[in-house]
């Protein structure tokens, strides 16, 4: 299976590196422009209120002060991603007769600099009526709870239901069923860039936006339709990105304020967040409720899975109708499930709105998952290893309602880490307070529901040609510090033969690059924009090859090749020239027109799922100190499926990032929270791994081709963050006899836990 | 945040600072590091009107040690400089593993022992293994100075017995006496940078297998770094057993007067309180049985 490439597949060093790691590279909150404004937003302080009056006039006139507005200077249009969807769309850029949670923005302020902006932001007087709020699922939908949101009575503002086989009947038929109910809480994504937005009027009155964003096309058209404005009149540039993580592919208040001030102040308004602003009133991975019943034959055999699923959204939708969806797809995605029940219930309560965050549900869903497997292997007298493998997806496979499995290295991923972490012996013979886990994951290649509704291509690339030999490559694809425009680059350098430094990229401007791209999320970028980059190369190379074939007067039957820089025959080299000198073939051919190609992909007869998925699995080795109840992990192997590497340095890096994120999110990390205000809000107290907390790590990568992405590629950046939780929480109870089924693994659960036992 | 309007000082000497603190009366604070107070201003905690740094006073900075004297710490001395330094590494390794582990890198090459403990955090590492050790602090201010006992500093959480227009010029820790050893012992939720939710630090002095004398000091389980004298007075002149010290330990957690907070819960510090007693008496008498 394995091609052999020139490009892909190396250490290829990041093109942004150096600029980063020379503090050169500007991020948004980097930008000034002349008579520049900066902005602050006023945020609720209390979790559900009427607003019954607010008076910014003493703002207004602070020395200073140059714009203040209120819900009443905007159209007051609502927004949100789900555009399929309308009645999802619950949010509006400054808060509407209510706020309804802490952290709420009510009014912007812009003024000529940060601190006189922030003084004015205490000069509004707010009048409230205070309401009572509501802080977790069960309160939030039980019968004459509070109502958040008029249009949703009973506080459930999105329903999925999915149901194949015969699940009843399954469960008459297992030898052996189990029940469980799992809780998950949320974590923030803290991505060491705060969320920034700066926004210019042009002389014309079209805006120019730059901002901190995974999503410049969703944050374009949102923005318009926000604004009453048309989307052509909108500018969206992603600058350097610290990171993302699900956590800035919104349109949010401050780009819309930004945007709005920057009009009616006639000079860029900058915003930018604090870190305790990102805490208090930031988007977050959503807190669930799972449970879970599954049914087995007495030799380990799935039979039937009913899984229901609350999240605890928060105030807003945001992403929350996709994390909806999607941790229903994730129940069954690891292993066959015969018969299969999904109700998962997206409730309002008064706290920040959970949003997308790297897994996209499925951290939550397959914890629930995997540590359920762990415990009716257990119960089954059945090594965990094998009871996956038992029961693990293979190519071919077909989910009911999602899609046939393609490229499937699971089984080949849970043998190759048992086999490194020395599982058999260790789960048998390791010394009291050490244990041995393991955690599987599955993970999607992008998404294909289109609930943005764009009437694009989902990713989309135009490639100019040069005779020079080099070409310009532009794309709405976003790197976010994840390396897509090295990625991409890699592809496209290896399908016409160049190096890398012959190709020029201009990423993520919407008024510059090809319509569309959905944005960075969903693990979506390599496979999609990757795709779409092929098929504008195939374009340029079939000019290409045309020329190099009329000019060599070559028989139909020759197959051509862009290769180290040439455009030549594939069995006689010395019919071909160079990539540039063909380039100008072509022109001449052309009377001058350029050679400019444009490529797209859009994932068709595919299900609604995923055109790929990806699998792993992973161990972790740790050590419980039974009197404190600390844990050290000591050690993390994993084996995963990306289809082809297309950057062995890059994918380690997801890797590392995802163990890091498993290992706050297992052990540290918690947004601790008071009737709705949260406690934490620096990065002393919450508690997210350093680098010093970083266990040993291993890796294999399984080798599987893809037929559906670029080069045989697939999704490597959100999978592996799910396996970390549970591989540590199994590890845990194998050292301890703790079985976490309420994350996150605190020491004193780990005590309590030992005192029960004694 | 806007910082506050202020004026700064680098006084090059200590009677320019003395008399710089005493004209500038309420609202003028003193700078060491400035790890705590900078980012108190930052978030607005703290508005001063003047900040008087003592960084350019060439006699406050440097440690200092004789066997006789024992040691002394300057008030300009980074916690980094105490951390490795060889004399403290040698006899006083209690003082210098807080110093080691106590918040991160930077903190550390910019903060200092005194910083930390004017500050006066109920969570200040430096303090327990300090007391323990009979530190003393020397305070300077126009009328002269006066010297007084760590464990008599801490009044509550940010107070402590200075004078206004005091300042504290240095620590003074006696050359530990025979057969004695110290430990610090702390816990937190992540092991590479973080606040102690929990610290105990001990110093005992042994006669052969009896225990003459022991100080048993916890950190951030009560408004200030305390003792447990309770605790403290079960050891003096027992015999040293296993049993004797598991005592002990679930003495100093009775005494121990922990709260909730977001960092812990008080059930878990008053619990880690014995684990941590245990362990650092432990490590203490291991140290005492090898002088």
């Amino acid at each position: 299976m394995m091609k052999q490439f020139n490009i892909v597949g190396k250490d290829i060093p990041r093109t942004d590196a150096p600029t980063k790691a020379r503090g050169a590279a500007l991020y948004t909150d980097d930008m000034k422009l002349p008579g520049m404004l900066h902005g602050r937003l006023l945020r609720s302080p209390l979790p559900h209120a009427l607003i019954k009056n607010i008076d910014t006039s003493r703002a207004a006139s602070l020395p200073g002060v140059k714009c203040v507005i209120t819900a009443e200077d905007t159209p007051k249009i609502k927004y949100g991603n789900w555009r399929l969807f309308p009645d999802t769309q619950d949010e509006y850029p400054l808060a509407v007769d209510k706020v309804r949670f802490i952290g709420d923005e009510l009014a912007a302020v812009a003024a000529v600099d940060k601190d006189t902006a922030e003084e004015a932001l205490e000069l509004i007087k707010v009048e409230y009526e205070e309401l009572p709020g509501v802080f977790d699922v069960d309160s939030a939908s039980r019968p004459g709870a509070p109502i958040i949101h008029y249009y949703c009575p009973n506080n459930i503002s999105v329903n999925r239901k999915i149901k194949y086989g015969d699940v009843d009947k399954g469960f008459s038929e297992s030898d052996y069923v189990r029940e469980d109910t799992f809780t998950v809480h949320a974590v923030s994504h803290a991505y060491l860039e705060p969320c920034s937005a700066l926004a210019q009027v042009d002389l014309d009155g079209r805006i120019t936006l730059w901002t901190s964003t995974q999503v410049p096309y969703i944050v374009q058209c949102l923005l318009a339709s926000t604004l009453g404005m048309r989307e052509n009149d909108i500018r969206v540039i992603k600058p350097f990105i610290g990171g993302g993580f699900g956590g800035k592919m919104e349109l949010r208040t401050w780009e819309v304020c930004a945007a709005l001030m920057a009009k009616k102040t006639g000079r860029p308004v900058k915003f930018t967040l604090s870190r305790e602003e990102e805490f208090l009133a930031g988007r977050r991975r959503h807190p669930m409720k799972i449970h879970s019943k599954v049914g087995f034959k007495k030799d380990g055999t799935l039979v039937a899975k009913d899984l229901k699923i609350q999240l605890d959204g928060g105030a807003y939708n945001a992403m929350g109708p996709t994390a909806t969806f999607l941790c229903g797809n994730f129940g069954a995605m690891l292993y066959r499930y015969p018969n299969y029940r999904f109700h998962g219930e997206h409730i309002y309560t008064n706290k920040p709105p959970a949003s997308a965050m790297r897994g996209f549900g499925a951290p939550q869903s397959l914890y629930a998952t995997e540590i359920q497997m762990n415990i009716a292997a257990e119960e089954l007298g059945i090594d965990p290893v094998d009871l996956r493998l038992k029961n693990a997806q293979v190519s071919g496979d077909k989910i009911p309602d999602v899609a046939t499995i393609s490229s499937c290295g699971f089984v080949d991923s849970i043998k190759a880490v048992a086999d490194m972490s020395g599982w058999k012996e260790k789960r048998k013979s390791l010394k009291p307070g050490q244990g041995i886990g393991i955690g599987c994951y599955s993970f999607i290649s992008g998404g294909v529901f289109n609930w943005f509704n764009t009437q694009y291509p989902f990713s989309a690339a135009e490639i100019r040609a040069f005779s020079d030999g080099t070409v310009h490559l532009l794309t709405m694809a976003s790197d976010i510090g994840q390396g897509s425009d090295t990625v991409l680059k890699q592809i496209l350098a290896e399908e016409l033969g160049l190096a890398m430094e012959d190709i020029r990229i201009t990423s993520a401007d919407t008024s510059m690059t090809p319509q569309a791209d959905l944005g960075s999320w969903g693990s979506r970028v390599t496979l999609m924009a990757g795709n779409a980059v092929l098929d504008a190369a195939r374009k340029i190379k079939e000019h290409l090859f045309g020329a190099v074939s009329a000019r060599f007067n070559l028989n139909v039957i020759h197959e051509l090749e862009c290769k180290n820089g040439r455009v030549q025959s594939k069995v006689k080299a010395d019919y071909g020239t160079s990539f540039g000198e063909a380039v100008a073939m072509v022109q001449k051919a052309n009377r001058g027109e350029p050679l400019v190609a444009r490529g797209s992909y859009t994932p068709r007869d595919k299900g609604l799922v995923t055109p790929a998925f990806g699998f792993g699995a992973q161990v972790a080795e740790v050590e419980v100190d039974k009197e404190t109840g600390l844990v050290n992990v000591k050690q993390m192997w994993t084996a995963h499926d990306c289809g082809t590497v297309i950057n062995p340095r890059s994918v380690e890096g997801q890797l590392a990032g995802s163990i890091q994120m498993g290992l706050g999110y297992a052990l540290s990390e918690q947004l601790v929270m008071e009737g709705g205000n949260t406690l934490n809000t620096n990065f002393a107290d919450y508690k997210m791994p350093m680098a010093t907390d970083m266990p040993p790590s291993k890796v294999v990568h399984v080798d599987t081709y893809e037929p559906e992405g670029p080069m045989g590629a697939k999704e490597a950046g959100e999978g592996l963050a799910s396996p970390t939780a549970p591989a540590i929480s199994d590890a845990v109870y194998h050292a301890t006899g703790y079985r976490c089924k309420d994350l996150p693994i605190t020491p004193e659960k780990i005590l309590q836990a030992l005192e029960k036992e004694e | 945040m806007r910082l506050p309007k202020f004026e700064y000082f680098a006084p090059k000497s200590l009677e320019a600072a003395l008399s710089l603190l005493s004209e500038q009366k309420e609202g003028a604070h003193v700078l060491a590091g400035g790890t705590d107070i900078i980012v108190k201003m930052n978030h607005g905690r703290l508005k001063p009107k003047a900040l008087i740094a003592l960084e350019a006073i060439m006699g406050l900075k440097g440690i200092r040690f004789h066997a006789q004297g024992g040691l002394t710490i300057g008030a300009t001395a980074r916690l980094a400089e105490v951390a490795f330094h060889s004399d403290i590494v040698t006899h006083y390794p209690a003082v210098a593993h807080a110093a080691q582990v106590m918040a991160n890198v930077g903190v550390r090459n910019m903060g200092t022992v005194a910083g930390n403990l004017c500050n006066a955090a109920p969570s200040a590492d430096t303090a327990p293994p300090l007391i323990a050790m009979n530190a003393e602090v020397t305070l300077a201010s126009l009328k002269g100075e006066r010297r007084l006992p760590l464990d008599q500093f801490f009044e509550g959480p940010g107070l402590t017995a200075m004078e206004p227009g005091e300042i504290m010029t240095s620590i003074s820790v006696p050359f530990p006496p025979s057969q004695s050893g110290g430990s610090y012992k702390r816990i937190s939720a992540r092991c590479g940078v973080d606040i102690a939710a929990v610290g105990v630090g001990v110093m005992v002095i042994l006669d052969g297998k009896t225990c003459r004398e022991a100080r048993i000091v916890l950190g951030a389980v009560a408004p200030v770094p305390m003792r447990a004298a309770k605790a403290e007075s079960l050891m003096q002149g027992q015999e040293w057993t296993q049993k004797l010290i598991h005592e002990v330990a679930d003495q100093a957690a009775q005494e121990a007067k922990p709260i909730s907070d977001v960092r812990a819960s008080a059930e878990y510090r008053r619990k880690m309180v014995a684990v941590l007693t245990r362990r650092a008496l432990e490590e203490a008498h291991e140290r005492a049985s090898k002088q």
